[in-house]
C-alpha cells in the first residue's frame, strides 16, 4: 500500500494542542466523576437539618449513627443477601441459557432460526416499564393454573400455591428473562465468529452436540460471558421498579427497595438517604475494581462483529 | 444416506433443547406480556380488573391518533431525539477518539483514564440527580456563582454613582434608575417615588451599607427561565449523558483497537503513513462493525432511557425535559391511563426499528471490511 | 448433563419447599404507606404494627409498606389482577390510585363498621362522607390538613421594623425592604409543581371564586375563563409581578424550603401544616431545624392574608387526610371482616393516635388524645392555628387530575412569566372539555 507522507499540520494537531485539549476532557471527566463520590460520602455523615442548611460544606458535626439508622430501617441485612441471590443466580442463569441458546443458532442450521433469533433482537427494544402490569396478572395467572393443576391431579390440598409470584424462584426466573435479548445477540454473533471447522471436527468425531458445546465453545466464550455479566450485574442489582411490583413479602426484598423507602416527598431524611445510598454503591464499587481487568477483556470480545 | 438423516435429527434435537428453555422464558416474561400490552394500547380499558371483570375490547388506534396530535408526545419525542444525537455523534466518537488516543499512547496513564472514565457507570442516578440540582436548580450553585458576579459588576457601578459620597437629590434617584436590572425595577410600581422613599431611610454615614442594600435591590439576578425553555433544558441533561457513558464506548472500542495486528500497523508506519492515514485506513474500517453495534446500543438505551432524566429533573420544569418512558410512566401512574401508556411504548418501539434500520443502512454503505 | 440434572434438582425444590400447611391464623392483608424518613417510623412498626401482631396471634398480619409511586403502581397493578388487599391505606379524594378505588367502588362504607360509638371522639369534619370522592366514608380521615400555613419568621421581620401582615396591601409592603437586606419574602419552592396549586392558589382560588364555584367548575355548569376565576389567576400572577414571590421559587427543589427559612433567608414561607415537621427535632441525631427554644419566641403561623377583592375571606384551602380503608375483598361477616376491623379499631384507638401525635406525625382527628404536654411549641402552636381556621376546597381534591395537572404546569409557567392568566384559563378549559363524559 502506498502512503501520503504526513502533512506537518496533521502532525502538529496530534502533537500538542491535541494532546492538551484531550487530557483537560478527560481530566474534566474524570473530576466530575470522584466529586459526586466524595460529596456524597462526606454528605452521609451530616445530620438532616445540617444538610439543609449547608448542601456543600464539610459536616459540622459527624453523625455516623446515619449508617446504623440506615442499616435497620431499610433492612439492609435482609435485603443485601437478596440482591446478592437474584443477581448471581440471574446473571448465571442468563449466561447459561443465552450461550446455550447462541450455539444453536449459530452454529446449527434450522429454519426457524431467523424468526426465533429474530424475535430475541427485537426483545431488545423493549423496555420492562411498559410489561409490568400484564406480567404481574400473567404471573399470578400461572401460579393458579398450577395450583388448580396439581389440585385436581390430587397432589396438593393447599389452595394458595405459590411458585412464581411472590417467590424468589418466580424473580430469578423474571430476571433471567428479560436479561435474554441482548445476551442471546451478544452470544450469537460472538459464536458466529468460532470457525465452523472446529465444530465440524468435533462432529466428525462423533461427539454429541451438547459435548461440543461444553468442551470447545464454552471455554472459547469466556470474553463474551464477561461482557454479558457486566450488562446483567448492575442492571440486576439496580432493579427496582419490576421487583417491586412482583414481590411484595417482605423478606424476599431487594437492596434498591430498601433504599426507595428513604424517599419522602414531605420530609426527605436526607442523612438516612446518603448513607443508604452509600451502603448501596460499595458492592457495585468492589465488583467493578475487582473485575476491572476482564471488563476490558470481555467488552471488547462481545462487541467484535463477524 | 441414513447416517445424514440420523445425525439431521440429532442436530434437530440438540438446537431445540438448547433454544427451548431461553425462548419459553422469554415468551412467558416478555413475549406474552408485549402482546397483551399491544392489545391494551388498542383498547378502552379503564381500569379495575383485567381479566374477568368489565369486558373491555379493542376500539382501534385511537390512542395513536392521539398521541400524533397530542404536543406532549412529540416534544417527549424531540428530546428522545436530541438524546440519540449526544449518544450517537457525542458518546461513541469521544469514546472512540479517547480510545484512539489511550492505544496509539498519544495520551499517557491509559490504565487509570479507562477505569476512571468507566466509573460514572457506578454511580447511583439517585445522587447524579442530586448533585445536578444542587447545582443548576434555583437556590443552587449556579445561581450563586451568577449572582455574585452580577452584584460584583453593580456595586462598580454604584461606586461611580456614589464617588462624592450619599447625597440625597433627585438627579441621585435618575442616575439609580440607569444603572438598575430593568427586571429588578419592574417590581416597583412608581420606580421614581418608591426610590426615593427608599433613600429617604438611609443617612449619609450608613453608605456603605445603602450600598450593599440596592445591589440586593437593584442588580441583576440569576432568572430560571432561561433553562427552563424546551431544548435549552435538555442542555445539562444531555451533558450527563455524555459524561456518563463515554466511558462505555471508550473501553469498547479500546478493546477491539488492542485486537487489531500490530504488524499491520508497524508496516504501514514504515510505508511513511502519517497519524491521520493509520486512523482512516486501518483502524477505522477493522472497527466499523464494534461502532454500529455501539451505535444500535446506544439507539436502544436512549429511547428508553428513564432513571437519569428522572433523578435529575423528573422530567420538568413544567414538562419541558420529559422524554417518552417518563411520559409513559406519567400516563400509566399518574393518569391510570393504561391503553395511552401502552400506545406510548409501542411507539418507543417503532422509533427504535426505524433508526436502527437506517443505521444498519449507513453501515452498508460506508461500513468496511474486517 | 449433570448441569440439567441441578437445574431440575433445584426446580423441584422450589415447588415442593413453599406447600406450606395450611395455617390456623386468619390471614389478613395490609398495605400500608409509610415513609421511613419521616418522624416516628419507628415508632409506626413498633407500636402499630409489631405490637398489634403481638396482641393477635389469631391473626396473620401480612403487611407490605410502600411508598409514594411505588405505592400506587403495586395497587394498580393489585386491582389490574384482582389481587385486593383487605386494608388499604389511601386518600378521601382521586389522588392517584385512590382514583381507581373511589370509582370503581373498591372500598367498604366504615360508618357501619367501626360503629358510632368507636366515632364518637372523631371530629365532624373527618366524619363527613361528603368529603369523599365516593360520598361514604370510604376512609377514616386521621387528620385534617390545611395546605395553607404562612410560617412567619417574626423576628427576622421585627428587626426588620416589620411586623406579619394582615393584607396584602402589608405584604406588598414588605419587599423593597426585605429584598434589600437580601430576604425572600414568601418563600413557595414550586419545582414539583403542585405546591403552587396546592399550598397556595387553592386558598386564593377559595377566597375569590369559593367552593360553589369550584363545584360548578367541576361540573361543566361555570367556565374557567369567567372573569372571576381568570381575576384568582390574576392575583397569583401579581405576586410574582410585585417581587413578593421571587421567581426563582419556580424551580426550587421542594425539599429546599425548610432550610431556606430556618437560616433566614426567607421571611416568609407558605406550605401545608404537615411541614411542621420538617423543623422539629430530629430523634436520631438531636438536631432540629429550629431549635424548640425558638419556636414560640420567633416564628408565628398565620393564614394568608386578605386579599383585595375577596369575597370569602378568612378561609384556608383544608382537606381531610388519609387513613385506612376496608376493601371489597373483605366479605361480610367473615373472619377477616373481623380482623381488618379489630385492625382499624386498633389504628385509630387512644394508643395508636397519641403515638402519632407524640412523634409529629400528625395532629389526629381523634380528639380525646390531644395532649401536648412534653411536646415541641410547633406542636401546639400548628394546632391552634388549624383551630382559627375555617376550610375551603384544596384544588387537587377535587378537580379531575387531566385539568389539575395543567393547572399544576400553568402555574408554574406563570411564576417563570412564560404564560398569561388568560392563556392559562383557556388551557384548562380546554382541558376540562376533553374529559371522557
Amino acid at each position: 500500500m502506498k502512503y501520503q507522507v504526513r502533512s506537518p499540520l496533521a502532525s502538529r494537531f496530534l502533537g500538542t494542542t491535541g494532546r492538551t485539549v484531550a487530557y483537560v476532557v478527560m481530566g474534566l471527566f474524570a473530576a466530575m466523576t470522584i466529586y459526586p463520590i466524595l460529596w456524597l460520602l462526606l454528605n452521609s455523615f451530616k445530620s438532616t437539618p445540617d444538610f439543609r442548611l449547608d448542601k456543600i460544606g464539610l459536616p459540622p458535626k459527624w453523625f455516623p449513627v446515619n449508617y446504623a439508622g440506615a442499616w435497620t430501617v431499610g433492612e439492609f441485612g435482609k435485603f443485601i443477601p437478596n440482591s446478592l441471590l437474584y443477581t448471581a443466580a440471574g446473571t448465571l442463569g442468563v449466561l447459561f441459557f443465552a450461550i446455550i441458546a447462541g450455539f444453536a443458532f449459530a452454529k446449527i442450521r434450522s429454519r426457524a432460526t431467523p424468526v426465533l433469533y429474530g424475535s430475541f433482537v427485537m426483545g431488545i427494544l423493549l423496555s420492562i416499564q411498559s410489561v409490568m402490569v400484564p406480567l404481574f396478572i400473567e404471573v399470578n395467572q400461572l401460579d393458579l393454573l398450577l395450583g388448580a393443576l396439581f389440585q385436581s391431579l390430587g397432589i396438593m390440598k393447599a389452595t394458595s400455591f405459590h411458585l412464581f409470584y411472590n417467590t424468589r424462584l418466580g424473580m430469578i426466573l423474571i430476571y433471567i428473562g428479560s436479561g435474554l435479548p441482548i445476551a442471546i445477540y451478544l452470544s450469537t454473533e460472538y459464536i458466529r465468529g468460532i470457525p465452523g471447522a472446529l465444530v465440524e471436527a468435533a462432529r466428525i468425531d462423533g461427539a454429541s452436540f451438547f459435548a461440543i458445546f461444553r468442551s470447545v465453545i464454552l471455554p472459547l466464550t469466556a470474553p463474551i460471558a464477561t461482557t454479558i455479566a457486566i450488562l446483567q450485574v448492575p442492571a440486576i442489582w439496580n432493579e427496582f421498579a419490576l421487583i417491586n411490583i412482583i414481590i411484595s413479602k417482605n423478606e424476599l426484598k431487594s437492596l434498591p427497595l430498601g433504599i426507595m423507602r428513604f424517599d419522602g416527598t414531605r420530609m426527605t431524611d436526607y442523612g438516612k438517604i446518603f448513607a443508604a445510598l452509600v451502603v448501596g454503591m460499595m458492592p457495585m464499587l468492589a465488583f467493578y475494581v475487582v473485575f476491572r481487568k476482564q471488563i476490558t477483556k470481555g467488552v471488547a470480545g462481545g462487541a467484535l462483529k463477524g | 444416506m441414513e447416517l445424514a438423516l440420523r445425525r439431521r435429527a440429532e442436530e434437530q434435537r440438540a438446537y431445540w433443547l438448547f433454544v427451548s428453555p431461553a425462548v419459553i422464558l422469554y415468551a412467558l416474561v416478555l413475549a406474552f406480556p408485549i402482546v397483551v400490552s399491544i392489545l391494551l394500547s388498542l383498547s378502552n380499558y379503564n381500569g379495575g380488573l383485567m381479566f374477568g371483570g368489565k369486558p373491555w375490547s379493542i376500539v382501534g388506534l385511537q390512542q395513536y391518533g392521539k398521541l400524533i396530535h397530542d404536543p406532549q408526545f412529540w416534544l417527549a419525542f424531540r428530546n428522545n431525539i436530541y438524546i440519540v444525537l449526544i449518544s450517537a455523534f457525542g458518546q461513541v466518537p469521544l469514546g472512540f477518539v479517547f480510545a484512539y488516543l489511550i492505544y496509539r499512547k498519544i495520551v499517557k496513564g491509559g490504565e487509570f483514564w479507562q477505569a476512571i472514565l468507566y466509573a460514572p457507570n457506578i454511580i447511583s442516578v439517585v445522587v447524579l440527580g442530586l448533585l445536578w440540582k444542587m447545582i443548576v436548580n434555583s437556590n443552587g450553585l449556579l445561581e450563586d456563582v451568577l449572582n455574585r458576579l452580577y452584584a460584583h459588576g453593580f456595586l462598580g457601578s454604584l461606586n461611580h454613582v456614589f464617588a462624592n459620597g450619599f447625597v440625597m437629590s433627585d438627579d441621585l434617584v435618575r442616575q439609580l434608575i440607569k444603572i438598575a436590572d430593568p427586571g429588578a425595577l419592574a417590581t416597583f410600581s412608581d420606580p421614581f417615588t418608591d426610590l426615593k422613599d427608599f433613600l429617604a431611610g438611609y443617612t449619609p454615614d450608613q453608605l456603605s451599607v445603602l450600598k450593599s442594600d440596592l445591589t440586593n435591590l437593584l442588580a441583576r439576578r440569576w432568572s430560571p427561565e432561561f433553562m427552563a425553555r424546551p431544548g435549552v433544558a435538555m442542555l445539562p441533561i444531555l451533558f450527563v449523558f455524555l459524561w456518563c457513558w463515554t466511558g462505555l464506548y471508550l473501553i469498547m472500542f479500546l478493546a477491539n483497537m488492542q485486537k487489531i495486528d500490530k504488524e499491520i500497523i508497524e508496516a504501514a508506519r514504515i510505508d511513511g503513513a502519517g497519524e491521520g492515514q493509520v486512523l482512516s485506513r486501518i483502524v477505522l474500517p477493522s472497527l466499523s462493525g464494534v461502532i454500529a453495534n455501539a451505535v444500535i446500543l446506544c439507539i436502544a438505551g436512549s429511547l428508553n432511557s428513564f432513571t437519569l432524566i428522572w433523578a435529575m429533573t423528573g422530567g420538568g420544569p413544567m414538562n419541558v425535559t420529559e422524554v417518552l418512558s417518563i411520559y409513559m410512566y406519567r400516563t400509566a401512574v399518574v393518569s391510570v391511563n393504561y391503553p395511552l401508556s401502552n400506545a406510548i411504548a409501542m411507539s418507543i418501539v417503532a422509533f427504535s426499528l426505524v433508526l436502527i434500520a437506517l443505521t444498519k443502512l449507513v453501515e452498508k454503505r460506508w461500513g468496511g471490511r474486517e | 448433563m449433570k448441569k440439567i440434572l441441578f437445574f431440575a434438582l433445584v426446580l423441584a425444590l422450589a415447588v415442593f419447599l413453599p406447600m406450606t400447611a395450611t395455617a390456623q391464623a386468619t390471614p389478613l392483608k395490609f398495605l400500608y404507606y409509610a415513609d421511613a424518613t419521616q418522624a416516628g417510623y419507628q415508632e409506626d412498626m413498633d407500636e402499630f404494627i409489631q405490637k398489634f401482631k403481638d396482641d393477635n396471634p389469631d391473626i396473620d398480619l401480612q403487611v407490605e409498606i410502600l411508598f409514594s409511586q411505588a405505592y400506587h403502581q403495586k395497587l394498580g397493578a393489585y386491582i389490574a389482577s384482582g389481587q385486593l388487599p383487605d386494608v388499604v391505606y389511601m386518600w378521601p379524594t382521586n389522588r392517584d390510585s385512590s382514583l381507581l378505588l373511589h370509582s370503581l367502588k373498591l372500598v367498604r362504607d366504615l360508618k357501619p363498621l367501626l360503629g358510632a360509638d368507636f366515632l364518637k371522639p372523631f371530629t365532624a369534619s373527618a366524619l363527613n362522607p361528603n368529603a369523599q370522592a365516593s360520598k361514604k366514608l370510604a376512609e377514616l380521615p386521621q387528620s385534617f390538613t390545611y395546605t395553607t400555613t404562612v410560617y412567619v419568621n417574626k423576628k427576622l421581620l421585627a428587626d426588620n421594623g416589620l411586623t406579619p401582615p394582615k393584607t396584602y396591601a402589608q405584604m406588598k409592603a414588605m419587599v423593597t425592604k426585605l429584598k434589600a437586606k437580601g430576604v425572600q419574602t414568601l418563600l413557595l419552592p414550586d419545582g414539583d409543581q403542585w405546591p403552587a396549586q396546592s399550598c397556595l392558589f387553592s386558598t386564593i382560588a377559595g377566597r375569590m371564586v369559593g367552593d360553589v364555584f369550584t363545584d360548578n367548575l367541576v361540573a361543566g355548569k361555570a367556565k374557567f375563563t369567567s372573569p372571576s376565576f381568570v381575576a384568582a389567576l390574576t392575583f397569583y400572577a401579581t405576586l410574582f409581578k410585585d417581587g413578593v414571590i421571587d421567581k426563582n421559587n419556580m424551580t426550587m427543589g421542594y425539599g429546599d424550603g425548610p432550610g431556606l427559612l430556618a437560616s433566614g433567608k426567607a421571611a416568609m414561607f407558605v406550605d401545608g401544616d404537615w411541614r411542621v415537621g420538617a423543623y422539629l427535632t430530629d430523634k436520631s441525631t438531636g438536631q432540629a431545624l429550629i431549635p424548640p427554644d425558638n419556636q414560640a419566641t420567633d416564628f408565628v403561623f398565620i393564614n394568608f392574608p386578605a386579599i383585595p377583592n375577596e369575597k370569602f375571606p378568612g378561609v384556608a384551602s383544608g382537606i381531610a387526610g388519609v387513613g385506612l380503608g376496608i376493601t371489597t375483598a373483605v366479605k361480610p361477616g367473615s373472619d377477616v371482616e373481623k380482623a381488618a376491623v379489630k385492625l382499624l379499631k386498633w389504628y385509630y384507638g387512644p394508643e395508636v393516635q397519641a403515638m402519632k401525635l407524640r412523634t409529629g406525625a400528625f395532629i389526629p382527628t381523634r380528639t380525646d388524645v390531644l395532649n401536648f404536654e412534653g411536646l415541641e411549641p410547633f406542636n401546639k402552636m400548628i394546632n391552634d392555628y388549624k383551630n382559627t381556621l375555617k376550610p375551603s376546597y384544596v384544588i387537587d381534591g377535587v378537580w379531575h387530575p387531566d385539568v389539575f395537572n395543567v393547572l399544576n404546569a400553568g402555574l408554574q409557567a406563570i411564576g417563570l412569566g412564560s404564560e398569561t392568566p388568560a392563556g392559562l384559563a383557556k388551557k384548562l378549559q380546554a382541558a376540562q372539555d376533553g374529559l371522557p363524559k
